[in-house]
């Protein structure tokens, strides 16, 4: 359970903690001015419920939504967006395994000309689809 | 559901009474807010007898007899809920009312009626 | 008289239902005898016979197959696009003139302004996000069909009755008006108090055709819920659901709580006209009431139109900048992020309405707050193109033409959260400007790049690229055009909702003109190229158009629609001739707007 929440699932919410960051800090705004003074009970509670509704509300779902993707990672292969039920489709996993090897040989490989030419050749191929790019 | 969904292509993919469905709603609405009998009787009928037709259809209920008895209580229902409404307001309401309820009675009959003598026309309907 | 009346209404309803029955016994008899609607061939044209539904026009007012509805519901919002759009067009011709010139009544105009923006907003823009759900969200996710066909065929054909009643004051029936309510419909004047003309029946038929569609919507986001949840291939799990999937869920779980409220505050409107009830009248609830509750369902609607938009946009931009999403994560998770925070905005619409100042501040403070997962997603999009092989094909550019406008639109609504800031802008042509860079150069851009995208999934042909590109610029410049002119007249303080204008504004609203025209030439285009490439356009040439395979970013629908095509030329065994149809190719070279080569 703990290991759902690892490093990378963290650094995927933060995109939500701004947001939730940006309603706190005017909660504390508003309990430390108290720009307008004299608000009553009712008032205080209107005033704060509208803050801390969202609040908690957001949270909730950004902790269970998180739980659902980050956990169905763990469990099953990851796939690319809209390529899951495709037959023959390069798991998320296998495709980082592919370019830290195409990596790794670009390095090994002493021959620096020979890289290039290869280079070369594959954007030759990758040309006439995208010849003018406007 | 009546589809095996195993099947994919080959399950018919068609339903007469979608389309009822949402024609029998807007009548229905449009007769009894403006108090238009026939309008609100046939705006009715159309609707609840396609949703007994769709629950027939899914195997929901045996039979559309059965399915339109059954839905003719919430029809009442509803009569009766405008009756007791025509009493705590100055609109006059009595004429929606017992046109709502006048349906209610009508389903009912056609239910209990068709379930005793229709047996042979259900394949049909 | 009236007896008259009755007797012909009943007549009538009763002939009504008699060729109903008729209709239903002979469907239900064709059904129970099975196989025989095998003349599916009839529609042959497009390749959409099928042996398991009826023939002809039957097939189509009969089917509950999700991408049948899914056809009927672009049908269907086309044709609302086209009338929204020509509605505008007369306004627009109005506002060339300080005076009503043109069209000689300020009554029409204002009617015509309610017409645009309900049509818009309920009849077309809906329902094209709905179009492209139902076709495509199946078979992404690799579903059979949506979890209640039934029901969605009942989602769909209560909209054009929907329609019909909106549209009914235009229509020459004696004695209704159309309703000059703006899509807002503010009380008192929607509540027909006063001695204007808002007591007629034409505003009473506009409410329940607005209340029909917000059935329609609910019934639909349920339908979508439950497929997406329950409904999913074994290999789609939460973590491979792709992002226009993601958006739809989250616009459904929107409509799900927003639209039931706007149909229980449109019962008790017309209550309140009909039945002499009090909700929104002084003396009972308030005018107020009305719009906190219409913002409370008219904010979320606002997201409601803009997610799946954006979900199009990050599902189709990677495909042709060479790469994956740029942190896909970080865009579901602000998706999911707006969904909730758009509950908590709803008085920014309402900081001139004299709200106590403290609860203002706190609207306020999640109005900013909402800016962020909008900002991340554009962040998002603009580095997934960056150092990309870009293929500016005319989906691309309307996706690119999307991100332009979203920003001009974003940043002048941050502005508008700002209470000093909106004090002084609220209710001029600002706001117009604002939002139509979002529902016009935003939402509608991203259904354009959809349509051209997957024009060739549906229909098996191409649309002719060059007229898709003509309607990519006459409508990119033509936006910022009308658009940046109604933001530049409201810094000069014209105000909203006018048919008349003090002389000073006139350059600008000729302005604003021209690029409406050039809309207008934009959107015939569009037309003429759809319905024309749709009959008589070449074949695809292979399952993979938009040879997106090479950048393996081919995805689940296009895989069906490749096995489809094999299966149908395997059929017809006519391969061949089909190849030949298509003129220039060459052995895998790109057959149209793909090879993008001017």
């Amino acid at each position: 359970m703990a290991r759902i929440f690892d490093r990378d699932t963290l650094l995927d919410l933060t995109v939500n903690v701004i947001p939730l960051g940006i309603i706190l800090f005017f909660v504390v705004a508003f309990v430390l001015v108290d720009p307008f003074g004299g608000l009553d009970f009712y008032g205080r509670v209107l005033q704060m419920g509208l803050l801390v509704f969202p609040f908690v509300a957001l949270a909730i779902l950004t902790y269970v939504s998180g739980k659902a993707i980050a956990g169905d990672e763990k469990r099953s292969p990851v796939f690319f967006q809209g390529q899951a039920t495709m037959e023959g489709a390069q798991t998320r996993h296998e495709a980082e395994a592919d370019i830290e090897a195409a990596d790794e040989a670009a390095a090994a490989a002493t021959a620096e000309a020979e890289a290039e030419a290869e280079a070369d050749a594959t954007d030759d191929d990758a040309d006439p689809d995208t010849t003018d790019e406007e | 559901m009546d589809e095996n969904p195993g099947l994919s292509e080959e399950y018919r993919r068609a339903s007469p009474w979608p389309l009822f469905v949402a024609l029998g709603l807007p009548i229905a609405e449009l007769g009894i807010l403006f108090g238009l009998v026939p309008l609100a009787v046939g705006g009715l009928l159309l609707f609840f007898g396609s949703i007994a037709g769709i629950l027939r259809e899914n195997s929901y209920v045996s039979s559309t007899w059965r399915g339109l008895a059954a839905l003719s209580l919430v029809v009442v229902a509803l009569g009766l809920a405008i009756w007791y409404w025509d009493g705590t307001t100055q609109s006059d309401l009595l004429v929606r009312a017992y046109s709502v309820l006048g349906t209610g009675v009508l389903m009912l009959l056609a239910g209990v009626g068709g379930e005793l003598f229709a047996q042979d026309a259900e394949p049909t309907l | 008289m009236e007896t008259t009346g009755q007797l012909l209404l009943t007549v009538l309803m009763g002939a009504f239902l008699l060729g109903v029955a008729a209709f239903l016994a002979r469907v239900e008899d064709w059904r129970s005898y099975t196989p025989l609607g095998a003349g599916g061939g009839a529609v042959g044209e497009s390749g959409y016979g099928h042996a398991e539904k009826p023939a002809g026009l039957i097939r189509w007012f009969t089917t509950v197959d999700h991408k049948d509805i899914g056809l009927l519901y672009g049908l269907y919002a086309t044709i609302a696009f086209v009338v929204g759009g020509l509605m505008v067009m007369l306004m627009r011709a109005e506002l060339t003139t300080p005076a009503t010139d043109v069209l000689g009544s300020a009554t029409f105009y204002n009617s015509l302004l309610t017409s645009h923006g309900i049509t818009m907003l309920f009849l077309f823009g809906t329902p094209i996000i709905a179009a492209f759900a139902n076709y495509l969200v199946p078979l992404i996710i690799g579903a059979d069909d949506m979890a209640f066909p039934r029901i969605n065929a009942i989602a769909f054909w209560l909209l054009p009755p929907a329609a019909l009643l909106i549209w009914a004051g235009f229509f020459p029936i004696p004695e209704v008006i159309p309703a000059q309510t703006a899509w807002t419909m503010y009380t008192p004047l929607s509540a027909g108090v006063g001695n204007g003309n808002q007591m007629n029946v034409g505003v009473d038929l506009m409410l329940l055709g607005l209340h029909l569609s917000g059935v329609s919507a609910t019934m639909g986001a349920i339908n979508f819920i439950a497929t997406i949840f329950t409904e999913r291939a074994e290999e789609v799990t939460w973590a491979n659901l792709d992002i226009f999937s993601w958006t739809i869920l989250t616009q459904s779980g929107l409509i799900l709580f927003a639209f039931p409220l706007l149909g229980s505050a449109l019962v008790m409107l017309l209550l309140d006209r009909n039945f002499a009830t009090t909700f929104f009248a002084v003396e009972g609830g308030g005018p107020i009431l009305w719009q906190h509750l219409f913002w409370f369902f008219g904010h979320p609607e606002v997201y409601i139109l803009v997610l799946p938009p954006m979900g199009i946009v990050s599902y189709v931009l990677p495909r042709f900048s060479g790469r994956k999403l740029f942190g896909f994560k970080f865009v579901v998770y602000s998706t999911l992020a707006i969904g909730v925070l758009s509950f908590g905005v709803w008085a920014h619409h309402m900081f001139a309405t004299g709200i106590d100042p403290r609860l203002r501040a706190s609207f306020m403070a999640v109005s900013l707050a909402i800016a962020i997962p909008s900002a991340v997603k554009t962040f998002n999009w603009i580095t997934t193109m960056w150092n990309g092989k870009l293929r500016l094909t005319a989906p691309m550019l309307f996706c690119i033409g999307f991100v332009s406008n979203f920003i001009i639109g974003g940043v002048t609504g941050v502005f508008l959260a700002s209470i000093p800031v909106d004090l002084v802008l609220h209710d001029t042509y600002y706001v117009v400007g604002h939002f139509h860079y979002i529902v016009m150069g935003a939402i509608t851009f991203a259904g354009m790049a959809g349509i051209y995208y997957w024009f060739p999934l549906v229909t098996g042909r191409w649309y002719q690229r060059t007229l898709a590109k003509a309607h990519f610029w006459l409508w990119m410049i033509g936006t910022n055009v009308t658009f940046f002119a109604m933001v530049l007249l409201g810094y000069g303080g014209m105000p909203r909702r006018y048919a008349t204008f003090l002389p000073q504004f006139a350059t600008l609203h000729q302005i604003a003109t021209l690029g409406a025209f050039m809309l207008l030439v934009g959107g015939v285009i569009w037309v003429y190229n759809i319905y024309v490439s749709w009959i008589e356009g070449p074949h695809v040439q292979s399952g993979d158009p938009w040879r997106l395979d090479e950048t393996s970013l081919n995805t689940a629908e296009w895989d069906w629609f490749d096995a489809k095509r094999e299966t149908s030329l395997a059929a017809t065994d006519g391969g061949e001739e089909v190849k030949a149809d298509g003129g220039e190719v060459v052995d895998g070279a790109p057959a149209d707007d793909a090879a993008d080569d001017e």
